[in-house]
């Protein structure tokens, strides 16, 4: 577990930074390196535990069987770090503006790594609820640290309400599990040990998904999502739209599929549904309404927690590829239309008027990041749309849920095109707030050219699983 | 070398990439080379391909599988070749005369700023021509068949700053869009009950005839081969110019005289005759197709035949006679002669490829100029042309011992077999070939100048690289009818014995010799009398108005203007209301209202996040205290 204990000591390192260095800039870039090397220690554990593995010498349960690693959730890691350090890359001078505490801000991403991590190889609740405690609380900070912008502080503190008010039924759904199963190992779950369902197993299990709900969003728990997302500092916005919420959406997929694999599907796909069908519901009607592109992409960002709700009611081989396409995807392609959107100084549909007259690279890339956010084919978005209704159409009664599914992602391409548009077919003169340096033009193109090319070869990215 | 099967159709890609991408910078001289020894190259490896398939390797055996194109579960269609006799003789026409069509390019295009253009295009169209023939399944056949349609699209309209030039190739692609569809409906058949697109596959289903098991489990009947092939021939209708869909190939015309030759005489419009005989597996199952087809091709004989007798333009009554030719193969098809049929492809690709250029000489001779009516006595300033041309008008009338003598009296006697009425209606057609081509071949080069002076000072026989072109098709023309001699003359027919392995005739009766020898010299005899006869009509040099039936001919029988009545005006009338009612009212008025149903919908939402946590909170435990009530009754269910 070489990348976890990382995270937490690089995080500290961080904060000592802070106390000595003072130049703004020299935390992005300290910070960089640190996530590169995660990286790299995330791909040695990775290529480390199979051949440990191959030899017989690992075992898969870690810390008395706390945490579970299998190339999969190593394999998610991976790519996460990879994207964290894109992201990094992209929005470092955005972080550097947003407050005088640098290298406290880093601090905090890489303490929600730590999370991240947890979640993607829990196999205990305990480790579960600290997963989710240690992503949430770093966010709590973030949101807030534009501490002179009354908005900021209105978000961090809404988020920290509502939070602490799911974290009360995360923890009671634990504590109603345990009652009806006498363990927290995800693994010793059985819902018919009896013989006949056991009831309070039922009502921990609600309690969960509510709770994680909450976490990724997902309706009728979504209300924080645009107020905090609107509210925080852009560039910590984007981390929490992507990173933490595809993190917390594997932590839920691997309760359902492993945790709660014996309960009835007919059940389950009815219980999940409606809350899909309400989140996309609500995620993409919505968004049309909005004026300001930030605001649109935090609803945005609820519509595809409703695309990504497939992943939890397919629980299968499926699923997990499209876990990660789909985690992939949609990363990539929001942190690249959150780059763009930092550069400008006017956040609403007309400041990207004109923009591909004026700066036709950062258009290209809005446009491509767009339309994989819609799931226009040979971009990666597509494919993830694909896998993940293929694995949920793996589940009975589903159809007409997935045709509904359709229906929302047409709409949604109303809001996502409207940019586009405004982009290509209308003049205006856009400002930008930072130039657009060779460093960003790079990981631009890196990121417009992924999305691309995952678009036309999704199994690379299933390559180790 | 079958294995090496790919380096044909790569050649002329490759050729089309240079110039096509290069088109700027590219001097024009190159941009002739490359073109023409791209093909040189493709004929050198298609002769090399012929041998060995002439010496041996049994049908079938020469599928080159180069990847899987596409694959849906059991169903894969492979991106394959297939190398045998029939391929490769269309390989030898299609690279043959290919190359020497670009030769003679490289003059006669030679002041035009779009040379470079013109090579890539003509490039393109060998490639995709090449894939039509060499495919191993119906969809690499239709890839190719598709790709020579946007070829000829491309090359008809290469004049592209003339509005009419520009019609007439939307017009071939329409045209050929319409057959396109049957042929896809065709194939769609094809897969539905066959379960396949590869030729020996499905053939190898076909072998067990009427009554038989396909792999899908339906049973082989009458009713599906016959739809099946009809759709297929509706298909080819459109590519090869076949009544209906003929009017596309006159105006087809307005491309450069060396395009015409190549695409709208030699290969392209024969395609749809070589998906014929490829199929003559589903055809010789299909007797209502066949007769149908036998129908059809003789009709367009008579029909184009009889428009080409009162045609001015010099181009135009070879555009006619070609259609007309078309006609024969296909009544030799309809009638089983699949075998005569083909050797009517070769000796025509010959002749009329060597006809075109002729005129082509003939034109560029007179600065462009196409009417007949202007020229006159030409045969003085170039005596090649004028001698070629000649020995093209007597292959094509059926001069005795020409090539298309032999190769339309297979066609005849066939026809005579089955029925003697076909006999006696493509003779008829066979008159009128005959005085229509004299008529153009003395009105062009015999009498007196009927041009301008500075045309006449201009007059000139053409240089070398294009007399090279049209003497080596004059040989050809000459000879080629050798390769499949009656049975009166020998017991080696050695087209039919080199293609028996893949095509074979069908179901016709062979004519005894005395029979066969009548009909011969009822054909020579009827030659020489309307050559005579068109050598009398054409001294008088009157050109007057026409009247009465003339009057019609001259206007192609009002075809397009009765296809305007019919169709088009009916659909441009269907298209308006729809366009006014069902679209901007129905389905715009649809699409809008749900938007605004959306818009609606998202003020109604929005009003929901009212900023107040205790509203949130309220709200959501509203929402959770639902789904506890969804989970808790969905119990009741489980």
């Amino acid at each position: 577990m070489k990348p976890l204990i990382a995270t937490a000591v690089f995080a500290i390192l961080m904060m000592f930074a802070a106390l000595t260095v003072k130049e703004k800039k020299s935390f992005t870039h300290f910070a960089a390196i640190l996530m590169l090397g995660l990286v790299g220690l995330n791909v040695w554990e990775l290529a480390d535990y199979n051949r440990l593995l191959a030899s017989a010498q690992a075992s898969p349960d870690l810390f008395g069987k706390m945490l579970r690693v299998d190339n999969y959730a190593l394999w998610f890691n991976v790519l996460m770090s990879s994207c964290s350090f894109f992201y990094i890359l992209l929005v470092g001078r955005s972080i550097e503006k947003v407050g005088v505490h640098v290298g406290e801000y880093y601090a905090l991403h890489f303490f929600i790594l730590c999370g991240v991590f947890l979640l993607s190889t829990y196999n205990n609740l305990l480790i579960l609820f600290l997963g989710i405690e240690i992503l949430s609380i770093p966010q709590y900070i973030l949101s807030g640290s534009d501490k002179r912008n009354l908005k900021s502080s209105e978000a961090s503190l809404k988020y920290f309400l509502m939070g602490a008010f799911s974290t009360g039924i995360l923890l009671m759904g634990i504590v109603l599990l345990y009652g009806a199963m006498g363990t927290f190992d995800i693994h010793g779950f059985n819902f018919y040990a009896t013989g006949t369902l056991n009831i309070m197993g039922v009502v921990g299990v609600l309690f969960m998904l509510v709770a994680l709900g909450f976490k990724v969003s997902a309706a009728p728990m979504h209300f924080w999502t645009p107020d905090v997302y609107d509210g925080s500092p852009t560039p910590f916005t984007a981390f929490m739209a992507t990173i933490v919420k595809v993190s917390v959406f594997f932590a839920f997929m691997r309760l359902f599929m492993e945790g709660f694999a014996n309960l009835d599907p007919y059940w389950k796909v009815t219980v999940l549904g409606t809350i899909t069908v309400l989140t996309l519901l609500i995620g993409n009607i919505t968004a049309v309404y909005q004026q300001s592109v930030k605001r649109m992409l935090a609803y945005s960002s609820i519509a595809q927690a409703g695309f990504m709700m497939f992943v939890v009611i397919g629980s299968n081989a499926m699923a997990m590829k499209g876990m990660i396409i789909y985690a992939v995807a949609y990363t990539l392609a929001t942190v690249g239309i959150f780059g763009v959107l930092l550069k400008l100084k006017d956040y609403t549909y007309d400041g990207f008027n004109g923009l591909a007259k004026k700066h036709p690279f950062l258009a290209l890339i809005a446009s491509i990041c767009l339309m994989s956010l819609a799931g226009i084919p040979l971009t990666a978005g597509f494919f993830a749309k694909w896998f993940v209704i293929a694995a949920a159409l793996e589940q009975p009664g589903t159809f007409w849920l997935v045709i509904f599914a359709l229906v929302m992602a047409a709409v949604s391409l109303y809001y996502y095109f409207k940019v586009i548009m405004a982009m290509y077919f209308k003049t205006g003169e856009p400002e930008l707030i930072t130039p657009v340096t060779t460093m960003d033009k790079v990981v631009m193109a890196i990121i417009g050219s992924a999305v691309i090319v995952f678009g036309i070869a999704p199994d690379m990215l299933l390559a180790w699983i | 070398m079958t294995q090496l099967v790919y380096l044909v159709p790569l050649f002329p890609l490759i050729g089309f990439l240079l110039n096509g991408l290069f088109w700027k910078s590219m001097p024009k001289k190159l941009a002739g080379i490359i073109g023409s020894t791209a093909i040189l190259a493709s004929f050198a490896v298609s002769l090399g391909i012929f041998f060995e398939v002439k010496n041996g390797a049994a049908a079938g055996q020469g599928i080159v599988h180069l990847f899987d194109f596409i694959t849906v579960g059991n169903f894969k269609i492979p991106f394959a070749f297939m190398v045998d006799q029939l391929s490769a003789m269309f390989l030898l026409i299609i690279t043959g005369i290919g190359f020497l069509i670009h030769l003679y390019s490289t003059s006669y295009m030679h002041d035009d700023e779009g040379f470079t253009k013109y090579f890539a295009y003509l490039n393109l169209f060998v490639f995709f021509m090449l894939l039509l023939v060499l495919g191993a399944n119906y969809v690499v056949m239709f890839i190719g068949w598709e790709g020579v349609g946007l070829a000829s699209y491309l090359l008809i309209g290469f004049w592209y700053k003339n509005k009419e030039y520009t019609n007439a190739s939307k017009k071939a692609f329409v045209m050929n869009r319409i057959g396109d569809l049957g042929f896809l409906i065709g194939m769609m058949l094809t897969v539905y009950h066959f379960g396949t697109l590869s030729y020996n596959d499905f053939f190898a289903q076909l072998q067990g005839g009427i009554g038989a098991q396909t792999q899908n489990g339906y049973m082989i009947g009458s009713g599906m081969t016959n739809a099946i092939a009809i759709c297929f021939f509706i298909g080819a209708m459109g590519k090869s110019a076949q009544i209906p869909l003929y009017t596309w190939l006159p105006d087809a015309m307005a491309g450069p005289t060396p395009v015409s030759a190549l695409i709208h005489a030699a290969t392209m419009v024969t395609a749809g005759i070589y998906m014929i005989a490829r199929s003559n597996a589903l055809f010789n199952l299909a007797p209502m197709a066949q007769n149908m087809i036998a129908i059809i091709g003789l009709a367009t004989v008579l029909l184009a035949a009889s428009i080409a007798l009162k045609q001015n333009d010099i181009k135009k009554v070879l555009a006619y006679s070609t259609v007309s030719q078309l006609g024969y193969m296909f009544l030799a098809l309809g009638v089983g002669a699949y075998v005569g049929s083909l050797f009517h492809v070769m000796t025509h690709a010959f002749f009329k490829a060597l006809l075109f250029l002729g005129s082509g000489s003939v034109i560029h001779a007179m600065s462009g100029e196409q009417d007949m009516r202007k020229m006159g006595g030409l045969g003085k300033y170039m005596p090649i042309t004028k001698f070629t041309f000649l020995i093209g008008c007597l292959a094509i009338s059926g001069f005795p011992f020409f090539s298309g003598f032999f190769s339309k009296d297979e066609i005849l006697a066939a026809a005579y077999a089955k029925n003697p009425m076909f006999y006696y209606l493509g003779l008829l057609g066979a008159m009128m070939t005959t005085f229509y081509m004299f008529r153009a071949y003395f009105y062009t080069f015999t009498g007196n100048f009927r041009g301008t002076e500075e045309q006449k000072h201009h007059v000139h026989e053409s240089p070398a690289t294009m007399t090279i072109p049209l003497i080596i098709l004059a040989i050809l023309s000459l000879v080629g009818g050798l390769v499949g001699l009656p049975e009166v003359f020998s017991h080696h027919h050695l087209l039919n014995e080199y293609l028996s392995p893949v095509v074979q005739n069908f179901d016709i009766h062979h004519l005894d010799h005395t029979m066969e020898l009548t009909l011969m010299g009822i054909a020579s005899a009827i030659v020489l009398i309307m050559m005579y006869v068109a050598r009398v009509i054409t001294r008088k040099e009157q050109f007057g108005e026409a009247k009465g039936l003339a009057k019609v001919l001259e206007n192609k029988w009002y075809v397009d203007e009765i296809y305007d009545f019919l169709i088009v005006r009916p659909l441009a009338w269907k298209a308006r209301i729809l366009n006014n009612i069902v679209e901007q009212k129905g389905i715009d008025g649809g699409v809008n209202g749900l938007g605004q149903l959306v818009q609606w919908g998202s003020t109604r939402l929005k009003n929901l996040q009212s900023g107040q946590v205790g509203s949130y909170l309220f709200a959501m435990v509203i929402g959770i205290i639902i789904i506890f009530a969804i989970g808790i009754f969905g119990l009741l269910y489980m």
